[in-house]
């Protein structure tokens, strides 16, 4: 089920965790994590709600610093990367967030070229030109001067994920790109994922509980479990996995839940 | 997310610790305060760069207490005027016009109209902020490598700092008009408009008016910066940002209060 990746353009890079650790209030929610994605690779990180998937993220963008363990990207620590002035930086990570994160005082176009404006390096014609390209991409030409409050949930969700497309990131990483979609929204957004691994090649991390859409996009699967990636492998591996989380989540799945 | 299911471990802690507790709390917010003020400061050199947002803050600073401000000074010069004269009336009525000049002019107007800030913009500035990191619009920002200080905070902090001043130079010239309303009307005060601002203008001098603005520059700081703190650090959804803008407009106006009072004291103790 996985996306084939032989003919992918190998625009992204790769991403590698090792025995990264991050309490809260004493608690802690990743306990070694270890990980490690493949340049153009579209991973996807499946776990119960609460298990950590999104802290995760949050600690490979920089939001958060772990406790312990290194980061790296495209074989740079992550900490020398992100003191990297952004027009030094070498490749671009970009964040899809769960509840699409737009900013509500500012129109579909603004948000998406918003990083590009603050940067001044490129002329108002070619960000408007990347504004409008993108859009296409998420096929929501026409929504430019809309607010995010006139859009639906899905509609938000890709002109989140047109913000992110707009920097040209090597990495994108999604927190729970579909929670709160229905089933054909949910399948739209699983098309346009598969389609920016197809054009673009950058390597993507998604972070979901809905382990159908994991299998139907992505080449690994990573399961995480309290904090520990108990198993990673292919989709079709996955299937015969006797790890007693996977199984659970295949029969959920098997279920329809 | 994940951490917003991760709960406490729950403990009763004895008076003596949660005392300690309330008291690491407060340290910490004027700790998080004094670091925003410094990063806003820092970014006030790109002023000039966003002027646009800066513009916007300020339409908003105006829209949000102009016709108010004039209301509340209005009465509360004609206030001052009724009171006064009541009290002065078998004394000396002469002494009206140097009355409300200096109340406003040095107190009223300042405290006010920070108060009308921090009340209405500040309030507004809490609730927006509180609601953008709730929904994660902050760190959306800092992963597109731009500075919420700079987009967000400094914008604010211009505003309010350049506009109190002239809001409370609105307010002493509309205050004090108010009491003359009452002075011109009231047939019990026998002194007339002219011998009211006469007086005024024998008794407040430009450094009362200086006093007044300076006020207006340490106000207009702490009405951005406190509730731009609040806003930053706001947790827990929706109840968060209710909780986040009291608590906003509440610190406000205690530290204006308690910076008017340095003010104050710091200014007699030069004079």
């Amino acid at each position: 089920m996985g996306a084939g990746s032989r003919e992918t353009p190998r625009r992204g890079v790769a991403v590698e965790l090792q025995g990264v650790r991050r309490s809260y209030n004493g608690f802690e929610v990743l306990r070694g994590v270890d990980l490690t994605v493949k340049a153009g690779e579209l991973l996807a990180i499946v776990g119960q709600s609460g298990t950590g998937k999104s802290v995760l993220l949050r600690q490979i963008i920089g939001l958060e610093r772990p406790d312990a363990g290194r980061i790296a990207v495209g074989g740079l620590e992550l900490p020398r990367y992100l003191a990297m002035p952004p027009d030094e930086k070498p490749f671009r990570i970009a964040m899809v967030f769960q509840n699409a994160a737009l900013l509500g005082s500012l129109t579909v176009a603004e948000n998406v070229s918003l990083r590009l404006r603050e940067q001044q390096r490129l002329p108002a014609a070619e960000i408007e030109e990347i504004t409008r390209r993108v859009l296409d991409d998420v096929e929501l030409e026409g929504t430019e001067d809309k607010l995010p409050s006139d859009l639906s949930g899905g509609m938000r969700k890709r002109v989140a994920i047109a913000r992110a497309l707009a920097i040209e990131p090597e990495v994108i990483l999604y927190d729970e790109p579909t929670a709160d979609l229905d089933p054909i929204l949910t399948l739209q957004i699983a098309e346009l994922i598969k389609r920016i691994r197809a054009s673009r090649g950058s390597t993507q991390m998604i972070v979901t509980h809905n382990l159908p859409l994991a299998r139907a996009i992505a080449d690994e699967i990573a399961v995480l479990d309290r904090g520990r990636i108990v198993e990673c492998s292919t989709p079709a591996e996955l299937v015969q996995s006797s790890q007693p989380l996977t199984r659970e989540f295949l029969r959920a799945a098997a279920l329809g839940t | 997310m994940a951490v917003e299911a991760i709960g406490r471990v729950p403990r009763s802690p004895g008076p003596l610790g949660r005392l300690g507790a309330r008291i690491l709390d407060v340290l910490q917010v004027l700790g998080e305060a004094a670091s925003l003020f410094m990063a806003a400061a820092r970014a006030t050199a790109f002023a000039p760069i966003d002027r646009q947002r800066v513009i916007v803050q300020l339409a908003r600073v105006g829209t949000d207490t102009l016709p108010i401000g004039a209301l509340l000074s209005v009465f509360v010069g004609m206030v001052l005027v009724v009171q006064a004269a009541d009290q002065l009336r078998d004394v000396n009525e002469s002494v009206l016009g140097p009355i409300v000049g200096l109340a406003m002019t040095k107190e009223l107007g300042p405290v006010m109209m920070a108060f009308l800030l921090a009340g209405r913009t500040g309030s507004a500035m809490a609730a927006e902020l509180g609601s953008m990191t709730v929904y994660d619009e902050i760190n959306a920002l800092r992963t597109m490598d731009i500075d919420p200080v700079r987009f967000l905070v400094m914008p604010r902090f211009v505003a309010a700092t350049l506009s109190l001043p002239l809001l409370i130079l609105y307010s002493d010239f509309i205050g004090v008009w108010g009491g003359a309303l009452v002075v011109a009307l009231d047939p019990a005060i026998k002194l007339t408009v002219n011998e009211y601002f006469a007086r005024m203008l024998e008794w407040v001098h430009l450094s009362d008016i200086i006093i007044g603005l300076v006020k207006g520059v340490v106000f207009g700081m702490i009405a951005s910066i406190v509730p731009c703190t609040f806003g930053l650090r706001t947790r827990g959804g929706t109840e968060g940002i209710a909780t986040a803008t009291t608590a906003a407009v509440v610190w406000s106006f205690i530290l204006i209060l308690v910076f008017d009072f340095m003010i104050v004291r710091g200014s007699f103790a030069t004079a």
